[in-house]
């Protein structure tokens, strides 16, 4: 414990006294920091956004008046046991009216006009399926013969060519956000790394006088990994706290551009605060340490 | 103490290109006694200290110190050999960004002696070579004279056995210069075995020591009470 407490204040002594080279390292980490965060949280937001579409696309199947009740409960049975069925509701006739005149409650003059006329809604059900790649398969379903007579219309059809579209859109953000997200922390951990390695690389003599003064590299490497460890839990406070006053002064403009994305954003952050702080610790300090435990591996080499 | 049997050191410089630093040497130092290697520039004296301290290894014949050989020590063994090696360097070689008392102590802290120890051990040292009121100092604020006595005190604190001095006054003036002669050899006086190198001829024949002359990676001359001849 002595020589631990020993290793950290001479590693926090020579953080202090290398002044320019730790604010060099800080700079770098911040600011590297600061973007992988920005860029999880945009990540998190558009799939979030992606994923509120995605629940919005769904089939409806109208049936003729001549279907009878329980052939529609029959199929929305039959239809619920399939995996691709995340979940099915059946609408009747006096359902899709009371859904009807609710939606249209301001509306006095088209309610006035149901009065004198039987029900001509039909009924319908409303299935929401696990993915949209589903949803070509399923409606295969309703093209088989005995349900021909009793189906008017089935909604995907109709929108079939732009929920398409919507799909292959969302697959191309997911795969480009990941490889985006990959590519850049990877750059980002090599920036760290050379610049830490340019730290000890400055200091590389200091190491050569340990080492003939009888220090094991053990206790030569042990207060730079202490202060690879400082660079990192400082880097985190710092970029949280550049990410919170910019999401504090941009939400407002992001909602005047994009409507809700402002607040997602500034939303997000808030509600995952912790584990933005944990995550950040976890990374800033892993890059630090294993930086400084990597750059000055190799000028502690004895012959 | 120091037994060289017929050591050769060859430096590479360049591809299949080597130059005798040292050729077939062989001196043997006993314990307490106070030897002064002489030599030109590229004569062998740095190479024989980086023997020592094992900051090299011999090509050919056997270097023990302390009854240690030297074939036999294990890369991992090296750090707890130099603990017991005090060595001064021309350059002083101190931590830049540490005080006196932190480049001291640091001595000490590698051999994991406690705090409390190293409170008492370094003002001691620190008296010995007397820059009792610099300890809070960087090397930058020291003269050349002060720091080589602080590269003195680091490799004394641990009281080695044997203390290795390369060109410890090559740097210095010459008051300076005898300041730290003077504290070489009260820590001769107390028992430790001192080789020191270098090519003053004032020093070395006022002090009518032990004279081991180097020419050209050989020994040319060994002389119980020598003298440095040109």
């Amino acid at each position: 414990m002595s020589n631990f407490l020993r290793l950290f204040k001479t590693g926090l002594s020579s953080f202090r006294r290398n002044g320019w080279l730790s604010l060099a390292s800080i700079t770098i980490m911040v600011l590297t920091l600061i973007t992988m965060s920005l860029f999880l949280i945009v990540n998190v937001v558009l799939n979030t956004g992606i994923q509120t579409i995605q629940d919005k696309i769904d089939i409806s199947v109208y049936f003729n008046d001549n279907a009878k009740q329980k052939d529609i409960i029959s199929l929305q049975d039959s239809l619920a046991e399939l995996k691709e069925v995340k979940s099915i509701k059946y609408i009747s006739k006096e359902d899709a009216l009371a859904k009807y005149r609710k939606q249209n409650a301001n509306n006095p003059k088209l309610l006035e006009s149901l009065k004198d006329t039987e029900n001509p809604l039909p009924p319908s059900l409303e299935i929401k399926v696990t993915t949209p790649d589903k949803l070509g398969a399923l409606t295969k379903v309703f093209d088989e013969e005995q349900y021909k007579p009793y189906i008017h219309k089935v909604s995907y059809k109709e929108n079939q060519a732009i929920i398409d579209k919507l799909f292959k859109a969302t697959q191309f953000t997911k795969q480009v956000g990941l490889g985006a997200t990959a590519v850049f922390t990877a750059t980002a951990l090599l920036i760290i790394f050379n610049t830490i390695k340019m730290t000890i690389f400055a200091r590389r003599e200091e190491v050569d006088i340990m080492k003939l003064v009888g220090a094991t590299p053990n206790f030569i490497k042990g207060p730079f990994i202490i202060e690879g460890a400082i660079y990192g839990i400082i880097s985190t406070f710092i970029s949280l706290l550049v990410i919170a006053i910019f999401l504090y002064f941009l939400s407002p403009a992001l909602i005047n551009y994009f409507g809700g994305v402002g607040d997602s954003l500034s939303d997000f952050f808030l509600d995952n605060i912790f584990a933005l702080v944990f995550a950040q610790l976890f990374v800033g300090v892993l890059i630090g340490v294993l930086s400084s435990w990597l750059a000055v591996r190799k000028y502690v080499k004895l012959n | 103490m120091i037994y060289f049997e017929h050591v050769t050191k060859k430096y590479e410089q360049s591809e299949g290109d080597k130059t005798e630093a040292l050729s077939d040497v062989t001196l043997h130092i006993k314990p307490k006694e106070f030897v002064i290697v002489v030599g030109h520039s590229g004569a062998g004296k740095s190479t024989l200290i980086k023997l020592i301290n094992c900051e090299i290894r011999a090509d050919e014949g056997k270097v023990y110190v302390g009854g240690i050989d030297y074939k036999e020590l294990k890369k991992r063994d090296i750090p707890y050999l130099r603990r017991k090696i005090g060595v001064v360097f021309q350059d002083y070689k101190l931590l830049p960004k540490k005080n006196v008392f932190e480049n001291i102590a640091y001595a000490l802290e590698v051999s994991g002696v406690k705090s409390k120890d190293i409170k008492t051990r370094v003002p001691k040292i620190l008296e010995v070579v007397g820059l009792q009121k610099k300890e809070k100092n960087f090397p930058k604020e020291l003269s050349g004279g002060e720091r080589q006595r602080v590269a003195i005190a680091r490799a004394l604190v641990h009281n080695p056995r044997i203390l290795i001095a390369d060109e410890p006054t090559g740097n210095l003036d010459p008051r300076n210069a005898w300041g730290i002669i003077e504290i070489l050899i009260r820590v001769n006086q107390l028992g430790t075995t001192v080789m020191m190198t270098t090519h003053n001829q004032e020093i070395v024949n006022k002090l009518k020591k032990r004279v081991v002359v180097l020419k050209n990676g050989k020994v040319t001359k060994d002389q119980a009470t020598g003298v440095y001849e040109e």
